[in-house]
């Protein structure tokens, strides 16, 4: 065999090895930056940008009056939640049961929620069970975390009856 | 818009059933995506195996060994059949880990098997075919165990034995019968004609504990403690666990003469630790901690005290010449020199002038003939493989599974970075073996039992009560 052969051989292994690698890095691209923003559809979006704000303006006024005897329950009858219920967004009314320790919510399609609209980040927050108290937690998303219309800069509890905002998706929990 | 939103505040339960067949949809439709991703991916990685194979083959003889080739069919039909076990029982795995140890397995047992032809190895003798034999053994082992462990948080449950079991590990290679004193280091044990690294086991074991013990302690070692200039320090009382754990590794380095396998094991406590609890004056305390001791031990222990000269003063010719000197450290920089940029081509090269190239040296080996840009490629894989372990940690369902998945995933990157970094002269040398890639068989079961159970998180991760809220498509 010749030393030309061996040589383009040599360097075509080279660009083998370095193909799997970029193969494997082109499979898993969505890791290193974050999941594609799906673009709504032109005639769905006028009508979702004005209601982006509305599950914040109509929702909170009900929700804080509701919120205070609902807030002591908990903790008098030491009930956690064990279902989260859409109230607005795309699916609003859909309703899952909360896993055993936490729930992560983001775009990526590994979280336990994915939620999939050009405001939410890959890993944007996540609920923890911390003394049979489920907390929110924001991932340092861009658009941010909103408990009855404030945004989540800490782990905050939630408490029954108020409403999270991710992106044009609002929840609450229930038990 | 907002006469579904009153209606869905008032009773959601009527739309009950819109979450049950969103979450069939999903599931039918993902798994088949991971694993055929992940069979693209390993026919490519067995591929490039078998071209760095027959590249050995064609440049060190000139002439393809067809024996070889046959032999390595077994582990290639094992990697195979573990591809069709996690699509029954794994569905949802991470479909990376399996090609990239696939393609580190075949780098090394390629490498391995030009080094027999430079040595003039032959048959049972050889290290490569021994090589392809404890792959096969390896994956296998893999295969039993993603079948034995449905549930990782039965792991848990074992803590102690863990702890017991690698502690035993750990210790068994200095009781003087059976412990085989080395060139270096007591890390070997040998019964009959059977002898191996006990130590390769005792950090899977050491991960189990370390993450089942984590759980159930961070609290008091996170929550209690007084800040001071930013830190928060933990509680005397708390210092415990992490002074149990110096202790014993500051043993091994005493009594088995161990510097990498104690570096490895503090390391990954260290660390897990860090993940648990969050504080930063842990990772300060720790280092602290292991700085000082190996400070003591180069003033006080012979060995260690050479093994910092050969890393600081590698070139002088005194040290080069001495007894245990750092003529083989230099040998394989010498090596890696000689490889350059595009190295010296499979085969091609002089990477049996180094002492136990084919183990310890196996890097300094692939650098000399992939040079600098098939390095990379290796460093690549290895940076992928571990970062695909923290992903799985990261959206773990349970603190046990995600400080386990972080354990693995660490103990892989710090014992890489240990062993490339002593042949490359960034830390002091010490003798661990380079993950999938060295020759030995304990090695090579211990990394692919890693890979099982990093495809048992990531499975149990992705079968999570799992909604889609899909903003394009309502």
């Amino acid at each position: 065999m010749s030393e030309l052969t061996l040589l383009v051989l040599r360097i075509g292994f080279l660009i083998l090895m370095w193909a799997f690698v970029f193969m494997v890095v082109y499979a898993l691209r969505s890791d290193l930056f974050g999941h594609r923003a799906r673009k709504l559809p032109p005639q769905a979006a006028p009508e979702t940008f004005p209601a982006t704000p509305l599950p914040v303006a109509v929702a909170t006024p009900p929700a804080a009056a509701v919120t205070e005897p609902v807030r002591a329950q908990p903790h008098a009858s030491g009930a956690t939640p064990r279902r989260l219920v859409i109230t607005s967004g795309p699916k609003e009314g859909m309703e899952i049961e909360l896993p055993t320790e936490q729930l992560t919510i983001g775009r990526s399609s590994e979280s336990g929620l994915v939620i999939r609209d050009d405001y939410t980040s890959t890993h944007h927050a996540r609920l923890m069970l911390w003394n049979d108290e489920w907390v929110i937690q924001d991932l340092d998303s861009t658009n941010g975390t909103f408990l009855d219309g404030s945004r989540v800069t800490l782990p905050t509890p939630v408490p029954l009856g108020s409403t999270v905002t991710i992106g044009t998706t609002s929840f609450e929990l229930r038990r | 818009m907002s006469a579904p939103q009153t209606s869905a505040i008032g009773g959601p339960a009527t739309q009950g059933s819109a979450p049950i067949t969103t979450t069939i949809r999903i599931r039918l439709r993902t798994p088949a995506r991971l694993r055929n991703l992940e069979l693209l991916l390993l026919l490519v990685a067995l591929a490039t195996s078998a071209a760095a194979l027959a590249l050995v083959d064609l440049g060190a003889v000139g002439e393809i060994d067809a024996a070889m080739f046959a032999l390595c069919g077994i582990p290639v039909v094992l990697v195979l059949v573990l591809h069709l076990v996690e699509r029954v029982v794994a569905p949802e795995g991470d479909p990376f880990v399996v090609p990239i140890a696939t393609v580190l397995t075949g780098l090394g047992v390629a490498m391995i098997h030009r080094l027999d032809i430079a040595e003039g190895h032959d048959g049972w003798a050889a290290y490569g075919v021994r090589q392809v034999v404890w792959a096969a053994i390896a994956i296998a082992i893999a295969i039993a165990g993603l079948l034995l462990v449905r549930n990782h948080r039965v792991l848990q449950r074992y803590r102690y034995i863990a702890m017991f079991l690698g502690v035993v590990l750990l210790l068994l290679p200095v009781i003087p019968v059976i412990g085989e004193t080395g060139a270096n280091a007591d890390v070997w044990v040998r019964i009959g004609v059977f002898s191996f690294q006990p130590g390769e086991f005792a950090k899977i074991l050491l991960a189990i504990f370390f993450a089942g013990y984590l759980v159930t302690a961070r609290d008091s070692l996170s929550m209690v403690g007084r800040t001071f200039l930013g830190l928060r320090l933990p509680r005397a009382r708390d210092l415990g666990p992490i002074l149990v754990v110096w202790v014993l590794s500051m043993g091994v380095i005493v009594i088995q003469r161990d510097l990498g396998t104690a570096l490895l094991y503090f390391g990954l406590f260290l660390v897990m630790l860090y993940v648990a609890t969050g504080r930063a004056s842990w990772i300060l305390i720790g280092l602290a901690l292991f700085a000082g001791g190996a400070w003591v031990a180069a003033r006080l222990l012979p060995y260690v005290a050479a093994r910092f000269e050969n890393w600081l003063d590698a070139f002088n010719p005194e040290v080069y010449d001495r007894d245990g000197g750092s003529y083989q450290l230099v040998q394989g920089i010498f090596g890696l020199a000689d490889g350059g940029l595009i190295g010296t081509g499979l085969g091609r090269g002089r990477p049996d002038l180094v002492p136990l190239a084919e183990s310890d040296y196996i890097i300094a080996s692939l650098g000399e003939e992939l040079g600098l840009i098939g390095v990379f490629a290796i460093l690549c894989l290895y940076l992928i493989f571990v970062a695909r372990g923290f992903r799985i940690g990261v959206a773990g369902q349970d603190d046990f599974g995600r400080l386990l998945a972080v354990g693995l995933s660490f103990v892989v990157g710090l014992q890489v970075f240990i062993v490339i970094g002593g042949v490359t002269r960034i830390i002091p040398l010490t003798g661990l073996t380079t993950p999938f890639l060295a020759a030995g068989g304990s090695s090579l079961v211990a990394n692919w039992l890693i890979v099982a159970l990093l495809l048992r998180l990531s499975d149990s991760v992705r079968q999570q009560p799992h909604a889609v809220v899909d903003g394009g498509g309502a």
